[in-house]
């Protein structure tokens, strides 16, 4: 049952998965970024700020392959019928999602080994890795509901690249992701923190005990709002055939 | 009931305040291969959505192999594989790829998924294409492919929605033939299409839907028998004497050209002896299910009849 189990996964990750293959050149574009962002911001800010990158990386990784990548990918399958070849065979939809997640790995990966590889060079405390990567898988999950829970409303679902790419650049490059709340004025710091992406971002300073404008409790408690109305949005649109 | 693969009683959808599908009513027998006939818009595709369990009916009630369609909907889709409506595969993928990775997504294992890929390629002549990805498939190929992962999965009941649509005759041939030999193998083959000549040609029972009721279901050849007429001549109007025969009930006007329908050769002979240029008549056919489709759905709108 077990095995039965991991080969439908594996078999909906491949066939998700295989484009990162077919057009390596998506992953060599989020190799460059990585890159570009990591000497600009070492050249500009030196070390405090790389370490802030690191962390940066996991929460933006996890928020783009579930923003852009999976919900990206499930609206395309609506379009192209894929959903329902799916639907009306023995995958189930927990199948179909985390088969969905592995195949958008390699997206992920582009952002996760740099940032590991930083992290090893700044010789950050690695017992905190299995929390860092936890507020990732979050972000993932948030993200993708978040972007879901607009696309499964579109009116037009041709048009879901333009509605999540400018989505995905509205959440992490103009709030405080890639630099610290501190710099905003007061009032800004309270009202971004409404973007979800920056109480990612300052529970994962937190952990890694770069200096925050919040408590953790307030960030935590962010994000279950923003977790539980989500899952809600994407509950009441996203059906397992019986429509 | 045993032997019914599917049964369908009173089966209605509807869309917000519109009614997609009204009133289906009919069953089909294990090891067929029956097809849904229609125009645009019958009904065809949401009864086949409803019955491939994508789709929930508004009224009425469907069975697929004994199971309830909305209870037991679990157990039906492992038994099941659908290729719905404007399914056009992953282009990213090779032929190869495709199935074999669609066969490991149902849970077959590696090696099993792989053999059955090899199987098929070759089944569907696309051997020398394997390796490819879709991108440099012709639409046929690309369409073989769909079709052949969905019929390689060995289902038991199997839904294919307008699968031959946009293809050659050839291509469409090549499709004709997996999926009869699917039926062979002892599978439930529901289609859609609304290619007369198709469902004529594969089917062995037609159901007949038409503004979401289903009007008849029988074999092609019974449908064909219910109508009155045995032949069909289509003649160029040109002349005065053709516009006049306009006036005959049996007959469809096509703009320039006309469609008689007569009941034996005796009245062909009649017909022709209207024309003083035999080369007006473009041709002299028995009639096929098309005919008869067009003849009861005209039966119905005008005489509001009732067709079992």
């Amino acid at each position: 049952m077990v095995k039965k189990l991991i080969r439908q996964i594996l078999g909906v990750a491949v066939l998700e998965g295989k484009v990162w293959q077919r057009q390596p050149l998506w992953i060599f574009q989020g190799i460059i970024t990585v890159l570009g962002l990591t000497i600009t911001l070492f050249a500009w800010g030196g070390g405090s700020a790389l370490r802030n990158l690191v962390i940066a990386f996991f929460v933006t990784g996890g928020w783009t392959l579930g923003l852009n990548i999976v919900a990206q990918n499930i609206g395309w399958d609506k379009v192209n019928f894929f959903y329902e070849h799916y639907v009306a065979s023995p995958i189930t939809l927990p199948i179909y999602f985390t088969g969905m997640v592995l195949g958008a790995m390699p997206i992920f990966l582009v952002n996760v080994i740099p940032a590991l590889i930083i992290f090893l060079i700044l010789a950050m405390d690695f017992s905190l890795m299995p929390s860092i990567l936890m507020l990732s898988v979050l972000s993932a999950i948030l993200g993708a509901f978040i972007s879901l829970s607009v696309i499964l409303r579109m009116k037009n679902p041709a048009n879901i690249s333009a509605i999540t790419n400018p989505l995905l650049t509205l959440t992490i490059m103009l709030p405080p992701i890639y630099y610290p709340l501190s710099l905003l004025p007061p009032i800004w710091r309270e009202i971004v923190l409404i973007v979800p992406t920056v109480p990612l971002m300052e529970l994962s300073r937190w952990l890694v005990h770069i200096p925050i404008g919040y408590t953790p409790i307030l960030s935590l408690t962010l994000l279950l709002l923003w977790l539980v109305l989500a899952t809600i949005l994407v509950l009441k649109k996203l059906n397992w055939g019986l429509e | 009931m045993d032997h019914f693969a599917i049964t369908v009683t009173d089966l209605g959808k509807k869309y917000d305040k519109t009614w997609g599908l009204k009133n289906a009513t009919f069953t089909m027998g294990k090891g067929e291969l029956a097809v849904l006939v229609g125009p645009n818009g019958a009904g065809k595709t949401t009864t086949m959505k409803i019955l491939a369990t994508l789709l929930k009916p508004s009224k009425g009630k469907a069975e697929v192999l004994g199971m309830d369609i909305v209870k037991d909907y679990k157990r039906i889709r492992k038994k099941m594989a659908c290729l719905p409506q404007g399914f056009g595969g992953n282009r990213n993928l090779t032929p190869m790829e495709t199935i074999r990775w669609s066969l490991v997504a149902r849970g077959w294992s590696l090696s099993d998924a792989k053999g059955q890929a090899i199987k098929w390629i070759e089944t569907v002549g696309l051997s020398d294409c394997k390796d490819r990805t879709g991108w440099t498939l012709s639409g046929g190929q690309q369409r073989k492919v769909v079709v052949s992962t969905v019929l390689a999965a060995n289902a038991e009941v199997v839904f294919l929605d307008e699968p031959t649509t946009g293809l050659d005759v050839e291509a469409r041939h090549a499709v004709w033939k997996i999926i009869r030999e699917t039926v062979a193998d002892g599978s439930t083959v529901l289609l859609t299409t609304h290619d007369m000549n198709e469902a004529e040609t594969i089917a062995d029972t037609a159901v007949l839907i038409n503004d979401g009721q289903t009007l008849v279901k029988g074999t092609p050849q019974r449908l064909v028998k219910m109508l009155p007429y045995q032949y069909r001549i289509t003649v160029k109007k040109g002349e005065q004497k053709s516009t006049s025969l306009l006036q005959i009930n049996n007959s469809i006007d096509l703009g320039d050209r006309v469609i008689f329908y007569t009941e034996n050769y005796r009245e062909i002979k009649g017909l022709m002896s209207n024309f003083t240029d035999l080369t007006n008549v473009v041709s002299v056919d028995r009639v096929g299910l098309e005919d008869a489709y067009l003849h009861l759905i005209h039966e119905v709108s005008q005489h509001g009849k009732k067709i079992n």
